[in-house]
């Protein structure tokens, strides 16, 4: 087994005799290539870097953006108005470069605010930029005289830099962004991005503010777009509306699915090598250049659907296997004791006031009240269908409820959304087992405990910090000897195991729990009924547990719940509840189904 | 001998480099139900994926009903007779319970007739046919799904842990239903369970999975719960 840091250094060595390759490619570029060649391929290290940012933010994080270009375009014409309007001076170029930067800063907020907030779909986010990209080129359109229109601006003075020295600039840009992403990725902070992508409401319930996340990742990608962007006019001389249109902002997309989502240097390759060779083509086969490129686009995504990227990977992989590179990688365990919790038993840990949750006429919770103690373990039982994950849901989630109030360790919930929920204290564990199939164990705990511990932006940890309940029950159901697996690969039970684990990883007083044993054996439901029961005791939980198996709830509560058509219809001690005519009737549908005191 | 259901023949099959099934060999003869049991992770599912096709045997063949299946795709496999229930909750969210159903016909001849029938062992599914089916509570989903298997009258159908998250009552009345239809229609059942209650009041046989190989089996009698239970606790 290898540490995470011990491969992030050796890939980080790799790293950095492939910046030196690439530093002295570009130093020694201008001696070698024709003019014609390095004044083309000045603009293809720009774009290089922009497919960079793509990949991030597509590749890594799920966000699908057309608007890049935008941004690209922003850049160029702060440089090509200031220096149009103003001259050149050092002072009027700094200003432009600030403003450019701050306007492309500005304008990913607004972008970050329309299109991350907590209930739209992923895909606003691609509508959001495609119409980023056009009111860019209509506002260029509109701004008459003083952006040029359609024409664009033209031949005003820039700065006194040969070709050799901005394809040296340009080309030490791409190194260098794409070399920093890279850490970026590959740090702790890189697996929190993939699990944004794969899972992101699970992500809130970790307290992650994924809105915040997924703005600055856009900000920053975008001022390194506005960045190659004024260099871009700063070098050409020329900027016009094309630089900001949809048409380029999808050409970057496309860029990244050839050379590999996910994978930074395949975009970065491909970006320049069809940018380049495009250029090429369009002068010496001015009529069918874009039916090679396309043909050859046909050919790579049916035969490589990874990208070439993956598949070179894969070729290079096997020409230089090395056994070391097999092993498994896992950060170690290690077990810490719970942080005290200053909470005074006086305040209920949860409060529902009148709770109602109503679709339309349809009532599926009413009028629900009750309180849960610092130290209870409170069960919820009823039929299928009576309410059950619904109440969790508007415990969870300020937006759930239609009306009543909700407290948690006495702060009213309000409105908040789940990430702010949990900062007072809540843990919730949802039915379908909810995981990020794309990490392993120990990057999925990593990520779970993330508001606790923070994660680096450039550097893996070797040591995942687990309170010791986490740790049981990770020892329990075996996935202490998989942290390496990837959580694709686990079976359903050891999928449920590994999100109680992340659950109880983040520290919560307030744990909501539902069916967190489905799928798991015998034995394995006696541990976690085991530790549920000391958490309770010894460091004062409250938990609200949904589940099915009366033996088991008899066993493990201190206090039940019946839900019955989204009303509770008895909520008593243990066995007053359990010997219920009416909870015979209504849930079991039989008596002998209740299972005995063992 | 009658034709079997379903045979498996030293059926290897996994994941990457994983080897999860290994040589394993089963018959079901129609009208029998067979409960596979084990842990997690011991490649329950994997098996009935296998089956399914919607991942190739390594080596081995699969024959459904004497027909060498071995080589042909989920939905020729699907083709009519054979129905699969899988455990991730595999509905339409978006659909309502009746359209989510009427997916489980090949026509639409007959359909009302097909999904009275099959409503019948579930009756909520026909008061909320136009609700859309990702507003049904989770154990509700698992009906939906049990119902839209039996809709098409297969004559195999492979369950996926299905008694997860039901209430008491609901698996007392699942338990019955997959007896009926198997005893009225012939129907052979390969069930996957972690309810070892629930699987071994349904199944005549059941088998035990260790690491991806049958460690053991036969028929369901009295004290064999006593026996797999020392599987499951190893």
């Amino acid at each position: 087994m290898r540490l995470p840091s011990q491969r992030f250094r050796r890939e980080l060595r790799i790293l950095i005799m492939l910046v030196l390759c690439g530093l002295l490619i570009v130093a020694v570029g201008p001696l070698v290539l024709d003019r014609y060649s390095v004044s083309i391929l000045v603009r293809s290290f720009l774009y290089g870097s922009i497919a960079v940012t793509v990949d991030i933010l597509w590749g890594f994080t799920g966000i699908l953006s057309f608007g890049q270009s935008a941004f690209f375009g922003i850049g160029a014409y702060a440089c090509g108005l200031a220096f149009d309007h103003f001259g050149i001076s050092p002072g009027v170029a700094l200003a432009a470069l600030a403003a450019g930067l701050a306007v492309a800063g500005l304008v990913a907020l607004l972008v970050a605010w329309l299109a991350f907030g907590a209930r739209v779909s992923a895909l606003y986010v691609s509508v959001v930029t495609l119409v980023l990209a056009i009111v860019f080129v209509q506002v260029i359109y509109a701004g008459g005289n003083f952006t040029g229109s359609s024409s664009g601006l033209s031949d005003f003075d820039t700065f006194d830099l040969s070709t050799a020295a901005w394809f040296r600039i340009a080309g030490a840009g791409l190194v260098v962004v794409t070399a920093l992403g890279w850490i970026f990725v590959r740090s702790d902070m890189g697996s929190l991005l993939v699990s944004i992508r794969e899972n992101e409401t699970r992500c809130r319930y970790f307290g992650i503010s994924v809105t915040w996340v997924k703005g600055g990742l856009l900000l920053a990608s975008a001022i390194v777009a506005a960045l190659a962007g004024f260099a871009y006019a700063g070098y050409n001389d020329v900027v016009a509306p094309d630089l900001g249109n949809f048409q380029f902002g999808t050409q970057l997309v496309i860029w990244v699915a050839l050379g590999g989502r996910g994978t930074l240097i395949g975009p970065a390759i491909v970006a320049v090598l069809v940018d380049f060779v495009s250029a090429y083509l369009s002068g010496s086969l001015p009529f069918i250049w874009q039916l090679i490129i396309g043909g050859v686009f046909i050919v790579v995504i049916v035969a490589m659907p990874q990208g070439l990227g993956p598949a070179c990977v894969a070729v290079i992989r096997r020409l230089i296997a090395r056994p070391a590179d097999a092993a498994p990688v896992a950060a170690r365990l290690i077990a810490v004791p719970l942080r005290p919790t200053a909470r005074g038993a006086q305040t209920p840990a949860i409060q529902l006031t009148g709770v109602t949750r109503s679709y339309g006429s349809l009532h599926v919770l009413e009028d629900i009240t009750f309180s849960g103690r610092s130290g209870e373990l409170v069960s919820l039982v009823g039929p299928n269908g009576a309410g059950k994950t619904t109440l969790i849901r508007c415990i969870s989630d300020g937006e759930e409820r239609t009306a009543g109030r909700v407290a948690l360790q006495g702060c009213e919930i309000g409105r908040m959304a789940p990430e702010r929920c949990v900062r007072l204290g809540l843990g919730r564990k949802f039915q379908a087992p909810t995981v990020f199939d794309a990490l392993t164990v120990g990057q999925s705990l990593r990520v779970a405990r993330s508001r606790i511990e923070r994660l680096s932006f450039w550097r893996c940890a070797d040591e995942i910090r687990l309170p010791e309940a986490a740790m049981r029950v990770v020892r329990a159901t075996g996935l202490d000897t998989q942290l390496a697996t990837t959580v694709r690969h686990l079976s359903h039970g050891a999928k449920q195991a590994l999100e109680l684990a992340m659950v109880l990883a983040m520290e919560p007083s307030v744990l909501m729990l539902d069916e967190p044993t489905a799928g798991l054996t015998k034995s394995e439901r006696t541990v976690i009924g085991g530790i549920l029961m000391e958490l309770v005791a010894q460091h004062g939980l409250c938990i609200l547990l949904i589940e099915h198996d009366l033996a088991f709830v008899r066993e493990i509560s201190s206090r039940i719940i019946v839900l019955y058509q989204g009303r509770i219809v008895l909520d008593g001690a243990v066995e007053e509840v359990a010997s219920s005519e009416l909870v015979r009737t209504i849930y079991t549908g039989e008596p002998q189904a209740l299972g005995e005191p063992v | 001998m009658a034709e079997a259901a379903l045979r498996l023949d030293g059926v290897t099959s996994g994941y990457g480099e994983a080897m999860v099934l290994r040589d394993v060999s089963l018959t079901l003869l129609p009208g029998e139900i067979l409960t596979v049991l084990g842990k997690n992770g011991m490649g329950k599912s994997t098996l009935l994926k296998t089956i399914m096709g919607f991942l190739p045997p390594r080596e081995g063949r699969v024959h459904i009903h004497g027909r060498d299946v071995t080589r042909l795709p989920p939905h020729r496999r699907a083709g009519g007779s054979v129905s699969y229930s899988p455990q991730d909750q595999a509905i339409f969210q978006d659909l309502t319970v009746g359209e989510n159903l009427r997916l489980g016909l090949r026509s639409d001849r007959g359909a009302a007739a097909a999904v009275e029938r099959v409503t019948a062992f579930f009756p909520f599914l026909a008061q909320r046919g136009r609700q859309p089916a990702g507003t049904l509570s989770g154990g509700e989903q698992k009906m939906l799904i049990m119902a839209r298997a039996l809709l098409s009258n297969p004559r195999l159908l492979l369950i996926d842990e299905i008694s997860e998250g039901l209430q008491p009552s609901v698996i007392l009345r699942l338990a019955e239903v997959l007896r009926r239809e198997c005893a009225a229609r012939e129907l052979t059942i390969l069930i996957i369970e972690q309810n070892l209650r629930f699987a071994l009041s349904v199944a005549s046989r059941y088998a035990v999975l260790v690491r991806g190989e049958i460690v053991d089996g036969g028929r369901v009698a009295p004290g064999v719960e006593a026996r797999i239970q020392d599987h499951l606790a190893v």
